[in-house]
């Protein structure tokens, strides 16, 4: 049997599943302590459940994203060695820092050594500022980090007191910003993580839970609990993860969908193309600072069945939430409402709110039939708006190879899944001005629990090599080496890649036999002076993307 | 915010041949330096899918012997495609300018195409040009050739069109391929002073290149009026091109871009794969975005001098003379150019050094008052080794045609197929957009 927690902004959701089965759901009230919140859902859901029948708990938090999104960091700076390019004062970085001569080129070859004394003169210029954490960023220090390794170790010989960290540690990535940002979340959010790790171990101790526990990553994989103190970034934006996975569990294998959660404030709109969630193109952005993190391509609008319907200049707007629905005690008259006025809600009775919505649509000169249409084709106008983007962006992702270029997009989903209590009352809507396949979920409700007790873990590696210079370089997991023996052709270079793949694969508890598939495998010849000179090979490797097990339960379809 | 739009397409699977330099390789230190650099992450700059052109796009420019697929690959028609996907997205007013970042390149392909010169099999400027004028009406259009070799494909195309003022300013043909690109090729009778060359002494530095620019193409543009100005953007000026002989350096095409400002720019040539295009191409596309590229060093450049010597200054100074004097005088008009003959002939011998193909061309340009006129060519390409040689004709009627040419043009056309010589007829009406083969034996 597994656990699945799912800490959301209102209520934590929890599941049991055993095989294909749901076992048991609860939602409890998220407090303000969120290792408490977990301990009160654990509790709860595990009463008449033995320890030693759970295998795995799986919890998807927003840990990362309160103390990053609300800033509640500790006081970090970052060091930079840009070398040639663009200006850094004119990149994205989230904190104070320091520009540094020095420089390394694509290749990993040193073009500019360190000024040591301009690291001594940064460090006194943190110290300064009470800073005491200091993230280490040099352009391809992927390729070869020596230059961030000389400051680290400067730093921690001449001034112990300032904690560091160097990007290449964090991420592999080739992007010298998301990299820097990176270590520098990582960085300011460890002992928060470290903490709260604790508390999970000490909760479990007490239910008497031996089994193991993971934690959701943005793209849709786990982590180990204890990796994840070394990730902990990773983990950021994990809600819609949950929900879009419990969507997929709740259908079929390979299908192609467009899924929708919408709560009382937010909808979530994220795309399930043949049974793998799309991720975003470049990676996650926190207060739009770009960070080295693979996520799920979601789109959030603030509208929700709590959006209040409001005229402005005699024109029926969507306003920002006041409070509930109106037939729920709130103090105007909102997208629920309106759908409890039509029948699609039955969470009150349509008298208590009927006045109000023929009051409005007499104010606009509508009967209450065309004024219920002008709303909800208002509120689909915004999610269709949003949905065009997305498709967009996904056909416009960029390619880099013929065969990427010529194997063009699959056609654009006709199926919507609808999750949270407005959707389905939505979804009906659709499907009768769209034509959609609508399909809402017998576990609606707890989808993004579910999403996270059949989330598996995931890997991605992108190995590259230079057979000229010797070395390799890692994405994920950020290694960096000398090749031992020189590899001679793709083949070779896809064997070494796989080697890789299985070592950083048995850290993060996955196992042995873990099905993979290859990205991309290609290489270049070097040519200096009509010879070749070498080999640079680039080999993409990850699991095969999916959750652990769809549910046997038929969804009832629209 | 003004929105920069970007093709980037190193076509990683696609070679002439492995160690050939228009090879895998040529881009990945480029892909390196500008994902490095984070700088796609800041919305200014927005990245495209490449697509592929249509063959319609193609034959709008080319005569391709036998026929396309003989002279393309997939990566011809993706690098021609994603200028196009630029030219619509520019037109659309989704973005301010543009990078076409790809590959293969495309400046050499001449009208008629019998093989592969300088690395280049269709020209993928010429194809933007005449898509955009098809597609959304624009007239006048200017290129600007910054590769360091003679832009001779694109001149060729537009040499007798005057709505396309081509410039290129080049290493003197007298010392680098192909040998041409003078001050007196320098247009059609019916474009004469619409194809402009400047021909640069070898050592040329940021200086000359700036200079050039500054005092014989801005003023030229600026009294052109151009609906939209393109750069066929070779990177080979570099002071350490393998290929070539010229002491430009980053921040001097970086420079030349943020004045020139051209609405598109495309790749051409450049093969100091390491050491110039990473941060060639990273000083374009900052100085496109409208961003700092001051940082944009090469690490070369502090060991190497690259002041131009003050023999280079003196010749550039005549050259720059020369064109002022002439630009300066009112032109002879279409008619005086003619002369008593109402054909205009030229007979020539063009060489493909790529496949070791010559053929012999003779070309007519059919006198019209009312518009650019009929363009007639007789080519022959002489059989090499594993290659059959050709003999075709081909009839072009301009875009902008007047009825009457339009309707002479299908004269030609019909009297071609009739003369039962050589092996192709073409026609490439330009009018209708339609374009037609026939196989004579």
């Amino acid at each position: 049997m597994e656990i699945g927690i799912d800490i959301g902004g209102t209520f934590t959701d929890g599941v049991v599943i055993s095989g294909q089965e749901v076992l048991k759901s609860i939602k409890v009230p998220t407090g303000a302590d969120l290792s408490l919140s977990i301990e009160r859902a654990l509790k709860q859901i595990m009463k008449g459940v033995k320890p030693e029948q759970i295998q795995q708990i799986t919890l998807s938090t927003t840990l990362m994203t309160n103390l990053v999104v609300q800033n509640n960091l500790a006081k970090g700076g970052l060091l930079l060695i840009p070398g040639p390019g663009a200006n850094p004062y004119q990149g994205k970085f989230p904190c104070v820092y320091k520009v540094l001569r020095g420089g390394v080129d694509y290749r990993g070859r040193i073009i500019e050594h360190l000024e040591m004394t301009e690291v001594e003169e940064a460090c006194t210029y943190f110290l300064g500022k009470q800073v005491s954490q200091v993230a280490v960023a040099c352009k391809f220090s992927q390729r070869n980090p020596v230059l961030e390794e000389q400051i680290i170790q400067y730093i921690q010989e001449k001034h112990p007191e300032i904690r560091v960290l160097a990007s290449h540690k964090v991420s592999g990535l080739l992007n010298w910003v998301r990299r820097a940002n990176g270590a520098y979340f990582t960085l300011t959010t460890r002992e928060a993580c470290a903490v709260f790790q604790e508390n999970i171990k000490v909760t479990l101790k007490k239910l008497g839970l031996q089994c193991s526990v993971f934690i959701l990553k943005a793209d849709g994989g786990t982590l180990p609990l204890e990796v994840s103190l070394h990730y902990p970034l990773e983990t950021i934006f994990s809600g819609p993860v949950a929900s879009t996975l419990g969507a997929l569990a709740c259908t079929e294998e390979h299908i192609t969908a467009v899924v929708i959660d919408m709560g009382g404030t937010t909808t979530d709109i994220a795309l399930l193309l043949d049974g793998k969630p799309l991720l975003a193109e470049r990676g996650a952005f926190i207060n739009d600072y770009p960070v080295p993190v693979r996520s799920l391509a979601v789109t959030s609008l603030a509208l929700g069945g709590d959006t209040p319907l409001l005229l402005e200049n005699s024109q029926l707007v969507l306003g920002k939430r006041q409070g509930p629905a109106l037939c729920l005690g709130g103090p105007l008259l909102t997208v629920t409402d309106l759908l409890v006025y039509l029948g699609y809600s039955d969470i009150a009775s349509p008298q208590l709110i009927a006045a109000q919505v023929e009051k409005m649509a007499c104010a606009l000169q509508l009967t209450p039939q065309q004024f219920s249409d002008q709303v909800l084709a208002l509120l689909w106008a915004k999610v269709e708006g949003e949905l065009e983007k997305m498709f967009k962006s996904w056909e416009e992702e960029p390619a880099y190879r013929i065969w990427q270029v010529l194997s063009t997009q699959e056609n654009r989903p006709q199926t919507m899944i609808c999750l949270g209590g407005p959707a389905t009352g939505l979804g009906e809507f659709w499907r009768k001005k769209k034509g959609w396949k609508v399909i809402i979920p017998a576990y609606a409700s707890v989808a993004n629990a579910i999403g996270a007790a059949l989330a598996i873990p995931t890997l991605k590696l992108e190995l590259f090599a230079d057979t000229e210079r010797n070395t390799y370089t890692t994405s994920e997991g950020g290694r960096q080496g000398v090749l031992s023996a020189s590899l001679k052709n793709t083949e070779e270079a896809k064997e070494f890649a796989l080697k890789l793949f299985r070592q950083i694969a048995r850290e993060r508890n996955l196992t042995e036999d873990t099905a993979w598939e290859t990205l991309y495998e290609e290489g270049f010849h070097l040519v200096r002076g009509w010879q070749t000179t070498g080999k640079i090979f680039q080999i993409g490797l990850q699991t095969v993307p999916g959750i652990r097990a769809f549910l046997k339960e038929e969804a009832p379809y629209v | 915010m003004s929105k920069t739009g970007l093709v980037f397409f190193p076509a990683f699977d696609w070679a002439i041949s492995p160690t050939h330099p228009e090879r895998e390789e040529r881009l990945l230190y480029t892909r390196d330096q500008i994902f490095e650099e984070g700088i796609l992450d800041q919305g200014r700059i927005i990245e495209y899918k490449p697509r592929l052109a249509a063959e319609k796009d193609i034959q709008r420019v080319h005569f391709c012997v036998p026929d396309l697929a003989a002279q393309t690959t997939t990566a011809h028609f993706i690098s021609a495609g994603s200028a196009l996907k630029l030219g619509d997205a520019l037109m659309a007013g989704e973005i301010n300018n543009g990078f076409s970042l790809v590959r293969p390149p495309g400046h050499h392909a001449m009208r008629v195409v019998h093989g592969n010169r300088g690395f280049c099999n269709i020209n993928n400027e010429a194809i933007l040009v005449e898509y955009l004028r098809k597609k959304y009406g624009l007239r006048k259009i200017a290129i600007v050739d910054t590769d360091v070799h003679h832009g001779d494909g694109t001149q060729d195309i537009f040499y007798h069109d005057p709505d396309v003022l081509f410039i290129s300013l080049h290493q003197d043909g007298r010392t680098l391929y192909p040998g041409t690109g003078f001050v007196d090729e320098a247009g059609g009778p019916g474009a004469y002073l619409k194809n402009i060359n400047i021909p640069l002494p070898p050592g040329t530095s940021d200086e000359g290149f700036l200079k050039v620019w500054r005092e014989i193409i801005s003023p030229l543009l600026q009294s052109f009026h151009p609906e939209l100005i393109l750069n066929s953007a070779g990177q080979d000026n570099h002071f350490t091109d393998p290929l070539a002989n010229m002491q430009v350096s980053a921040q001097g095409y970086a420079r030349l871009t943020e004045e020139l400002k051209p609405h598109l720019a495309v790749l051409e040539g450049g093969y100091a794969i390491e050491t110039a295009l990473p941060y060639v191409n990273m000083g374009i596309l900052l100085a496109l975005a409208g961003q700092d590229y001051s940082w944009v060093i090469e690490p070369q450049l502090q060991k190497q001098q690259i002041k131009q010597s003050a023999e280079v200054s003196r010749y550039v100074d005549k050259l720059i003379t020369y064109w002022q004097k002439i630009l300066s005088q009112l032109p002879p008009s279409k008619e005086e150019l003619y002369g008593q003959t109402s054909i205009y002939t030229n007979q020539r011998s063009i060489y493909y050094d790529t496949e070791n193909i010559r053929e012999q061309q003779q070309e007519y340009l059919h006198y019209c008052p009312d518009c650019l006129g009929l363009y007639q060519v007789i080519s022959q390409s002489d059989r090499t080794s594993g290659r059959p040689g050709y003999l075709i004709e081909g009839i072009s009627i301009p875009i902008y045609a007047c009825s009457a040419c339009h309707e002479k043009g299908y004269q030609l056309w019909e009297e071609a197929k009739k003369k039962r010589k050589g092996h192709f007829c073409y026609l490439q009406d330009k009018k209708e957009d339609r374009y037609l083969v026939h196989k004579v034996i």
